[in-house]
């Protein structure tokens, strides 16, 4: 052991010394990267308020752009372009700035470095600027050069530089998955129509290869942010024949349509922006599609077709034997223009999936006063319990019962009692007692008393009671008072 | 071999077992320090491309739930409540769970939110205790708040899955305040990432020491107490390397729970949080890769440096020990649960690596070191050990704890640099060093009590007061 112990000491020893250095090693470099951040941001500060000023008036034109440009070459060292880059990116550029933008870019070098750095070239700028921080040289370095591919991607597809399209579809195959990706969602930025079947080509390539490193959201995300009109190169995936294709490409047809529609409140699909062809697809194939995922995405589409087919059609789909093709059917109902199919979306308000069934109060209730009194008939009708349930919980979310309860005040009309006596027995009462006992209606909290003031549930008695023993209002006192002793003589009954 | 002899054989032993512990855990934790330097600093210049507007505008983002337990936590609820609402993510839901509090929790944030009693449907697909009541404002229809039997907080979260309605949850500790894009940057590498990506962590930091208005962190700073500041160095050696090195070697058994997205499908195909551990968090991911194991799925799991979440750290001793020795508990309590992965090939690097780390360095070696400080001594008196030795053993062990601990200090000034004045870092890289000498033994005392603890099958949940963030 004792001779262990004389070796260990001097290994101990020599490990401590080294450790000792390390931590001391550490401190400094902390200490140092400190002081070099500091100096970088006074650097940084120093050319935002200098140049800040000018930048800003070559966006909005307050000064002449070859004046702001040439001011702009005060800028100088090694560093120039990695500042330039950085003042000119301080903020994410507005539209309108885009163009002036894109044009600075390329008057200052920038994008020929990015260009460079894509393609994996050196230039003379390139390396200027790869001197110049340490940081630099290393990310030029091996496998870790597709930060800077990435990056100059990314700026390219900020400034929408139109001509870099060729080079962005060529880096959706390159190796590093940042790379595709960032590309992916430059070409999205820069939105030209031929880059859409590189897209489309690499979305195919992820579903049949599914060892690709790119996520087929990322794809997906680019492709749905092309304009409609582009819909149509998707034809030949709505006919593939991997189902998981066909049900990409409809699906990404339905965001680019929802898009669309979230805009334009009156919106219709017609053969101006969408092709004949394309909503004939939809019409005859995608929506009888063996796989259901298919028929559920077209649903939402054929909504919007200006085809006298369409109705029926979403109609067939209603019925579907999927419960997810009647789910997303039924909310592509949800447009005012469906009005008239109310009683068949009421049908689904039985459905024996509870998605279903509140996707269907749902979109009765975005039918305004018509879709709520096609949602109490139904409730005063159904035996279905479930669906009762169902609409009373839409009707509690979409905050309905404080306006129940101020026509129930008023009407003459005995559907609100009706319904109101539905929720009691259901026992859905808090929301109403909550919209009672902060109410200042008087005649309301009599009338409900004396419709409901021996019901049954727990919490109505509850209320009666306290109303009883501390309610101010002498009449509506005596009125709970006697619902009280009605109660007990029901009960003894 | 008479009994003396044998005494000298074990402590002999016992020294050679601590060496050995010494060399190996300071190995690896050195090991994870190189691979989260090389890891974190890609990392961030990655985040100059992240794309964070895309994903903010992108309809291909999913939908996400925020889900809030809370118990007794009356000082902050409301505070913690407005800050999610405030949260940067397109679709998102709020459900807090009030886990049957007995103080008014409930009530401020029904005044605070004007919240409303309503009876809606209950659909438990993961057993739970039973629900008091859902209160909603219809003008803030993202908010859900639910009461409920006390039941825990893994029961709390049971209900806040089963009443989520989106395909990722986030868990949210109701003392933690998340940073406005927080969010959205723990979901990127989610929607990003090519492979099923079920749970993604994000760094938590501590709060104590920095200005908050209106729910948000506004100016970073090191809090006063030395208790605290010890702390903020262990996050940092804890996130920024502990977690960043094992997510780089694909062996993440711990995702914290104070702030994780889970995919919601496989959480409760995972069989949701269970109650009979008191760390539920770590038992949900070891659980899940359980699961994935025997389902033959295959799934991911991701940690992210860059997405912060603050959180109130304890301020006091009391408290600080409350804390880790529940800590401790529950590391015992989940490996002990999934002791079928121990050195299981099926398993990859979490059976053969990260498993046998968590049990045998984090675990057992907290009451090896403990008992080290006993038994060394000892050996010193009974000159088993030479003094030269013995001094040389206490100096290295200190100094490579400072030298984890400044490494981490480094980490976090290359990467992040939270702390914006040259005296927080040095008063960092101070406590750095001196959390070497006295704090550590601490909290190996309080990690012992919690192994002993867990022999003696003590386990109740001790709870951690906090007295909220000062607006």
């Amino acid at each position: 052991m004792p001779f262990l112990i004389e070796h260990i000491t001097e290994v101990v020893l020599s490990i401590v010394v080294i450790v000792l250095l390390g931590t001391g090693a550490l401190v400094a470099m902390a200490i140092g990267r400190r002081q070099r951040r500091e100096k970088y941001f006074e650097r940084l500060d120093d050319l935002r308020q200098r140049y800040g000023p000018i930048v800003a008036a070559i966006f909005s034109k307050k000064i002449d752009y070859d004046r702001g440009l040439e001011a702009l070459k005060g800028i100088t060292g090694l560093d120039r372009l990695y500042f330039l880059e950085q003042l000119l990116f301080e903020k994410t550029p507005t539209p309108a700035q885009v163009p002036i933008l894109n044009q600075l870019c390329e008057d200052v070098g920038l994008i020929k470095v990015w260009q460079s750095h894509l393609t994996g070239r050196f230039d003379v700028a390139s390396i200027r600027e790869a001197l110049a921080r340490p940081e630099g040289i290393l990310q030029r370095v091996g496998k870790l050069n597709f930060i800077l591919k990435a990056k100059s991607a990314e700026n390219l597809g900020l400034i929408h530089h139109r001509p870099s399209w060729p080079l962005l579809a060529k880096a959706l195959n390159d190796p590093h998955p940042d790379v595709q990706s960032v590309a992916a969602r430059a070409l999205a930025a820069i939105g030209e129509t031929e880059s859409f079947p590189a897209l489309l080509a690499r979305l195919h390539d992820i579903i049949l290869h599914p060892s690709s490193v790119l996520s087929l959201r990322s794809v997906k995300s680019a492709l749905v942010s092309f304009p409609l009109n582009e819909a149509q190169r998707l034809m030949p995936s709505l006919q593939h024949e991997h189902p998981r294709i066909r049900f990409l490409a409809v699906d990404i047809i339905r965001e680019m349509v929802e898009r669309e529609a979230a805009l334009n409140e009156e919106f219709v699909l017609d053969a101006s922006i969408f092709g004949p062809e394309l909503g004939e697809i939809l019409l005859t194939h995608c929506c009888f599609d063996d796989n259901g995922d298919v028929r559920a995405r077209s649903a939402p589409i054929i909504a919007y077709l200006a085809d006298v087919r369409a109705t029926p059609v979403l109609l067939t789909l209603l019925d579907d034997p999927q419960w997810f093709v009647r789910l997303h059917t039924v909310r592509a109902l949800a447009k005012r223009k469906f009005l008239s199919q109310g009683e068949h979306i009421c049908q689904r308000l039985t459905d024996a999936h509870w998605l279903v069934r509140e996707a269907a109060a749902q979109t009765l209730l975005v039918f305004g006063h018509a879709g709520v009194d096609l949602l109490a008939d139904h409730m005063l009708s159904t035996q279905d319990r479930y669906s009762r349930e169902q609409i009373a919980d839409e009707m509690q979310r979409t905050g309905l019962i404080p306006t129940l309860l101020t026509q129930y005040a008023t009407s003459a009309d005995q559907r609100e009692t009706r319904v109101l006596a539905q929720l009691a027995d259901l026992g859905k009462t808090s929301y109403m007692l909550a919209t009672l006992i902060s109410s200042s209606d008087r005649n309301l909290r009599k009338k409900f008393l004396a419709d409901f003031g021996t019901h049954s549930d727990p919490r109505i008695r509850a209320w009666v009671k306290k109303l009883a023993t501390f309610e101010p209002d002498t009449e509506i006192r005596r009125v709970a008072v006697n619902m009280i002793g009605k109660a007990l003589d029901e009960t003894e009954a | 071999m008479d009994w003396r002899q044998l005494f000298y054989h074990v402590m002999n032993m016992f020294n050679v077992l601590i060496v050995a512990y010494f060399f190996i855990g300071n190995g690896i934790y050195t090991f994870l320090m190189i691979l989260s330097l090389i890891s974190v600093w890609i990392h961030n210049r990655r985040l100059t491309y992240q794309g964070l507007d895309e994903l903010r505008e992108s309809v291909v983002t999913p939908p996400a739930t925020i889900i809030m337990p809370a118990w007794n936590e009356q000082d902050i609820i409301v505070q913690s409540v407005s800050s999610i609402l405030k949260t940067d993510y397109p679709n998102l839901e709020v459900v807090v769970v009030d886990d049957g509090s007995t103080d008014e929790t409930l009530v401020r944030l029904v005044n605070a939110f004007r919240l409303v009693e309503m009876d809606l449907i209950y659909r438990p697909r993961l057993p739970t205790r039973p629900i008091r009541g859902f209160y909603m404002n219809p003008r803030i229809p993202n908010l859900l708040v639910i009461s409920k039997d006390n039941g825990g907080k893994p029961d709390a979260l049971n209900v806040g899955i089963n009443t989520c309605r989106t395909p990722y949850f986030c868990t949210l500790d109701s003392d933690c305040l998340l940073e406005r894009d927080a969010l959205l940057r723990l979901m990127q590498p989610v929607v990003r990432s090519p492979q099923n990506t079920v749970a993604s962590g994000g760094i938590v930091r501590i709060l104590n020491g920095c200005d908050v208005q209106d729910g948000q962190v506004v100016k970073v700073g090191l809090p006063q107490g030395r208790v605290e500041r010890f702390q903020v160095v262990e996050y940092l050696r804890s996130f920024l390397f502990g977690r960043t090195g094992w997510n780089l070697l694909g062996g993440t058994l711990i995702v914290s729970g104070a702030f994780a997205v889970f995919h919601r499908e496989t959480v409760i195909d995972a069989g949701g949080f269970k109650h009979d551990t008191v760390t539920e968090d770590m038992d949900l991911i070891v659980q899940i890769h359980h699961w994935a194991i025997h389902k033959k799925r295959k799934i991911k799991m991701n940690f992210t440096s860059d997405p912060v979440c603050w959180t109130e750290c304890p301020a006091t001793l009391a408290n600080l020990s409350k804390q880790r020795r529940r800590w401790q508990m529950g590391l015992f309590q989940t490996l002990w649960k999934y002791s079928e992965m121990l050195f299981n090939r099926k398993y990859g690097v979490l059976g053969m690596m990260s498993y046998p780390f968590q049990l045998y360095i984090e675990g057992f070696g907290a009451a090896v070191e403990f008992l080290g400080y006993f038994m060394i001594p000892m050996a010193l008196m009974l000159g088993i050990v030479p003094p030269t030795l013995f001094v040389l053993f206490v100096v290295l062990g200190l100094v490579y704890g400072s030298f984890l601990s400044v490494g981490a200090v480094l980490l976090e000034e290359l990467t992040y640099r939270r702390y914006p004045g040259f005296k927080d870092l040095s008063t960092l890289l101070v406590f750095a060093v001196i959390e070497n000498i006295g704090y550590r033994q601490l909290v190996l005392y309080y990690r012992f009590q919690g192994l002993v603890r867990f022999l003696t099958g003590f386990r109740s949940w001790e709870k951690v007061v906090h007295v909220g963030a000062t607006e």
